[in-house]
């Protein structure tokens, strides 16, 4: 398993352009988007999948460290999302971060039950070592909305002390278990739990700003 | 320490799924039962919801999103495969009960099924406009402090809409809320929207029967006797193609 200090892979690229009035404009479409998926609307549910597949395909091929089964999830998403979208409302949540939740809960589901953590770690390791921005150049126009959100969410992590991001690493995004974390990293579990606790308490308030996602 | 300080020390690793399997459904049954850590897990979760983002987006293959699209309606759309066949079976069961009735029950089942049929049928001929449309606008409305939309898919082959307006409240006492078409040689006076139940309002129109092509609709409230022809009352909403 790499010990890798370095944050989860930042893509190159511009960043998105600020804009007067950004963020009713994200809201309003936003909730159009919403509107139109409550009502069936197939297209919506073609363009909900070309603006949230590129982060939700990060966050999988990351975790999961394989980019079929990444797919299989991000596919998974969906269709809960297309099947339970009359729900959001009831839950009060935005849409982006929702289906975040969602495949990210997945991923760990699909780590948990196959317990093949050593050969995930391994391949995790390869994916540690990938450059920074190694799909940017890929990225087409699709990629851009949230662009922001993804310039503030790097830099809030960016700015934890070394310990408490390795901890939020191994814990967020590698999906370890407190033991298994305090086993990579040689540390008390009590010491675990402190360091991600707190970098949460610093990222709960970096991360308060970002309110919409534009779409 | 007592036994909820555990609880509360362990809600960022519930957060970040970092509890061991057996801690994590311990955790989970006690929400059941204490609101305080519900309502601080809940707000960490909405506070840290984007912390997924510091990853860097990965584009998909060529084609993932209709595929995808199109996988998640085929799985949806199985069901309806086994239409015909759920009927073809309700059919069979119901002539063989009628073997053992008499004539007038069989000629009441018979209109039983003869109005689900027609009830499909009409499911289906919606859908086909749902399915068809090239064109889907939306328009927020606003009425006694109440935030609604009116939504139209359209469907230029069949020359027909679906219509959705919902969030609205009863109108009010002598009025009813009226739509519109929008043409090139003024507004033509459409269906009456009923917005006295809770569910949306939900109708199919053809295009009325004008020269002039349509080029969208309106909603307005108007007074319940005033049949003129061109809207008088508060617009709710107008939207064009």
């Amino acid at each position: 398993m790499a010990r890798s200090e370095s944050l989860p892979g930042k893509a190159s690229g511009p960043p998105e352009e600020g804009r007067p009035g950004r963020e009713a404009l994200a809201l309003e479409a936003e909730r159009s988007l919403r509107q139109r998926l409550v009502a069936r609307d197939e297209q919506a549910l073609v363009e909900l999948i070309e603006i949230a597949s590129p982060w939700l395909l990060g966050l999988t091929r990351t975790m999961l460290a394989d980019s079929d089964e990444a797919e299989e999830v991000v596919l998974e998403v969906f269709a809960t999302a297309w099947d339970r979208i009359g729900r959001l409302g009831d839950e009060g949540g935005a849409l982006m971060p929702w289906l975040l939740r969602i495949t990210r809960n997945r991923a760990i589901d699909r780590l948990r039950r196959r317990r093949r953590w050593q050969v995930k770690h391994a391949r995790a390791e390869t994916f540690d070592a990938l450059p920074v921005g190694r799909m940017g150049g890929e990225l087409d126009e699709s990629a851009k909305p949230g662009w922001h959100v993804h310039e503030s969410v790097h830099a809030a992590l960016a700015a934890l002390p070394t310990e408490q991001r390795e901890a939020v690493r191994l814990a967020y995004f590698q999906g370890l278990t407190h033991s298994e974390i305090a086993r990579e990293l040689g540390i008390p579990m009590g010491t675990v739990k402190t360091r991600l606790r707190l970098a949460f308490d610093k990222l709960r308030v970096s991360l308060a700003s970002i309110k919409d996602w534009v779409l | 320490m007592n036994a909820h300080d555990w609880y509360v020390e362990n809600r960022a690793g519930f957060v970040a799924r970092s509890l061991e399997a057996a801690e994590e459904r311990t955790f989970r049954d006690h929400l059941a039962r204490c609101a305080e850590c519900t309502a601080e897990v809940t707000r960490l979760e909405r506070d840290l919801a984007w912390l997924p983002m510091a990853l860097a987006p990965e584009a998909p293959p060529p084609g993932f999103a209709r595929r995808a699209a199109e996988q998640i309606q085929g799985r949806r759309g199985r069901w309806r495969q086994w239409v015909p066949y759920g009927l073809a079976a309700a059919g069979l069961l119901l002539a063989l009960g009628t073997g053992y009735r008499g004539g007038e029950e069989r000629q009441a089942l018979r209109a039983v099924l003869a109005d689900r049929e027609s009830r499909l049928l009409a499911l289906e001929d919606t859908l086909s406009v749902l399915r068809g449309a090239r064109q889907v606008v939306q328009t927020p409305i606003a009425m006694d402090g109440r935030h609604g939309g009116l939504l139209i898919f359209q469907d230029p082959a069949s020359h027909r809409w679906c219509v959705v307006v919902h969030g609205l409240p009863p109108a009010p006492a002598g009025n009813v809320y009226q739509f519109w078409f929008i043409t090139e040689s003024g507004m033509v006076r459409s269906v009456i929207v009923n917005a006295e139940t809770a569910r949306p309002a939900f109708f199919t129109l053809p295009m009325p029967p004008v020269r002039s092509p349509v080029m969208g609709a309106a909603l307005t409230v108007e007074p319940a006797l005033n049949r003129s022809p061109e809207p008088q009352g508060q617009q709710l909403a107008h939207v064009t193609f």
